[in-house]
């Protein structure tokens, strides 16, 4: 026994020492940490729902939906829209974004795909604002399809980014799939 | 135990150069692979690093003669697993995106075989002055190999250079390389530096002799 | 139990997503060990063997010690910050054990080996491979995880042997002098990788 004291006891005071260390860093840089882990999220919800100055998660009860909601408010607490926080499979892994639709709960407001790692100069065009742009306006009751031409005049298309149809599909899934499970429950959250 | 400062100095220039742990002993490979594909990660890779290994060697050095045998590599490794994680935490509060982009490679310095191989075969024996030139020989010399590597890669495939954009975005989404920030421009940028590398050590050694 | 989605897994990760050709895991060993192909396919099953033990035991740390633990204490991820030091150590014994069992039962694959063995330890596949476990979503239950594992380590052994494979042929040419070693073989894990990223998208 005091030979395994003699041959480990640095080992042990080491141990103690660094762990106190880290304990220690941990505590003092953890509220930070979870502002930062936070920011990209709140900073996405602001730009797909104009004008929300702070936002409320909701409790969403249909169970098949793996996603978070917020109830974006302005200043004074009135309902500027709603924020849907969806993850979904993409081309080459996981992507994940955020849209905003109206206070009504009709029309989508705005899109941003926050995580992705898809094909760069392809895929990852999924994040450019002029592609996601096509989303604005469009009709949050019916599917939405995706189309390699410009989309119709009334329906409720996007033209898929050339050469990433895929990846263009893949998202419009995740909305696709997303709001139909989403919009029956708004209403009981106003 | 006088370290004379020439020999440190040697020390210190030997892991920029002549003893490059990437381009020479071909070490910590990995991260020059991955975090290459932008200068911006390959700088914050390369400060990571050499923060772990100057702080590895220091401690190392200051408890030599403490350390017995039989225990010293679970030393060195609790030793780099604790400053790893501290770094992370860093890097986690106050780079958050950087190190998103640099995922899991933070945590894998703990196994860059360059940092434990400096414990094991200088800091241990040597004083904190000699150590400590050699870790920070190392250190900027790895930063300097992998900030080689993303230099490359981001210009010719991205366009840019720390996230600024050097030519028009039409121009680039036309002509950039894109395969160059992925993995088979990896490894056909480094070998494509290693064997530049090579050749001018030769050259070096052949007509300098 | 999902059959499929762990073939999806295993898939996605020997692969899609090998651990070597596009994660940039376990390079040194790859660029080293990969000569010939007896010794390569050696050290793709010993590196398989570890990988799989390894990511058991830190999944089981992390959901059977560390979290447990930790809510006790209040908050789930209280201990978390004892992750890497954790996994490392685990490694190290898992390693240690394995040289043990081979110098008692294989002596002369023992000798074979010689220093690479140890060397499993600082194998950045392995505690990347417990990482990436720790991380991701879907290897978030004991099952997925030992498949991801697992498939990372068959991932690695394919890498490793086919590389070895080819330096094997490359061996008889005639390689410029500054490119020969290190140079050669990552042009070639290059082309390597660049047939491995025809594997994107597989897992629909």
């Amino acid at each position: 026994m005091s030979k395994f004291i003699n041959e480990s006891w640095l080992v042990l005071v080491m141990g103690i020492v660094f762990a106190t260390m880290l304990a220690g860093a941990q505590q003092s840089l953890s509220d930070r940490i979870k502002e930062n882990q936070l920011r990209a999220l709140n900073e996405a919800i602001a730009e797909v729902v104009p004008g929300t100055i702070r936002s409320e998660s909701i409790e969403i009860e249909n169970e098949d939906f793996k996603g978070n909601v917020y109830k974006c408010l302005d200043d004074g607490g009135k309902l500027v829209g709603w924020a849907l926080d969806s993850s979904g499979g993409g081309f080459v892994d996981k992507i994940r974004l955020v849209v905003g639709i109206d206070p009504a709960g009709e029309n989508i407001v705005g899109l941003k795909v926050i995580e992705n790692v898809e094909t760069p100069g392809l895929g990852n065009k999924i994040q450019d604002p002029e592609w996601t742009g096509q989303y604005i306006d469009l009709d949050t009751s019916r599917e939405i399809k995706v189309e390699k031409r410009p989309p119709n005049e009334g329906a409720n298309e996007v033209q898929a980014i050339t050469g990433a149809t895929w990846s263009s599909r893949y998202v419009t899934d995740i909305v696709n799939a997303a709001l139909p499970k989403v919009r029956p429950e708004l209403d009981k959250h106003r | 135990m006088a370290d004379d400062n020439g020999s440190n100095l040697a020390q210190f220039k030997a892991g920029l150069l002549s003893d490059n742990p990437v381009l020479v002993q071909l070490l910590g490979m990995c991260p020059a692979l991955a975090v290459t594909n932008s200068l911006e990660n390959a700088l914050v890779m390369g400060g990571a690093a050499t923060f772990v290994v100057v702080m590895s060697n220091l401690i190392t050095s200051v408890l030599r003669n403490l350390i017995k045998p039989h225990v010293r590599i679970l030393i060195f490794t609790l030793t780099i697993a604790t400053f790893v994680t501290l770094a992370d935490l860093f890097l986690k509060a106050y780079m958050f995106e950087v190190s998103k982009k640099l995922g899991a490679f933070i945590p894998l310095i703990i196994v860059n075989c360059m940092i434990i191989c400096r414990a094991e075969v200088v800091a241990i024996k040597s004083g904190v002055a000699r150590s400590l030139a050699d870790a920070f020989g190392i250190g900027i010399g790895f930063t300097l190999a992998l900030s080689i590597m993303g230099c490359v890669r981001e210009l010719l495939g991205s366009g840019s250079l720390l996230n600024i954009p050097l030519f028009s975005k039409e121009f680039v989404d036309v002509h950039a390389w894109v395969i160059m920030v992925l993995p088979p421009g990896a490894f056909l940028t480094l070998g494509a530096i290693i064997g530049v590398v090579n050749h001018l050590r030769d050259r070096k050694s052949g007509g300098g002799a | 139990m999902e059959f499929g989605v762990l073939i999806g897994i295993f898939i996605s990760v020997a692969l899609v997503n090998n651990l070597v050709l596009s994660g940039f895991l376990g390079i040194c060993p790859f660029l080293g060990v990969s000569r010939k192909v007896d010794m390569a396919f050696g050290m793709g099953c010993a590196v398989t063997f570890v990988i799989t033990v390894s990511g058991v035991v830190t999944w089981l740390i992390v959901h059977a010690v560390l979290t447990p633990v930790g809510a006790a204490m209040g908050d789930p991820g209280a201990l978390y910050f004892l992750k890497y030091v954790a996994f490392i150590m685990v490694i190290a014994s898992m390693v240690q054990l394995v040289e043990m069992y081979l110098k008692k039962f294989f002596p002369p694959l023992y000798e074979a080996f010689g220093v690479f063995l140890p060397l499993i330890t600082t194998n950045c596949a392995i505690l990347g491979a417990c990482l990436y476990i720790d991380m991701k979503p879907e290897t978030q239950s004991l099952l997925n995880a030992a498949v991801y594992a697992f498939g990372g380590g068959i991932g690695f052994m394919m890498a490793i042997t086919i590389m070895a494979g080819i330096r094997e042929h490359i061996s008889f040419s005639d390689v410029p002098k500054p490119l020969r070693g290190a140079g050669i073989t990552l042009l070639v894990a290059s082309i390597l990788a660049l047939a491995f990223m025809g594997f994107t998208g597989m897992g629909k």
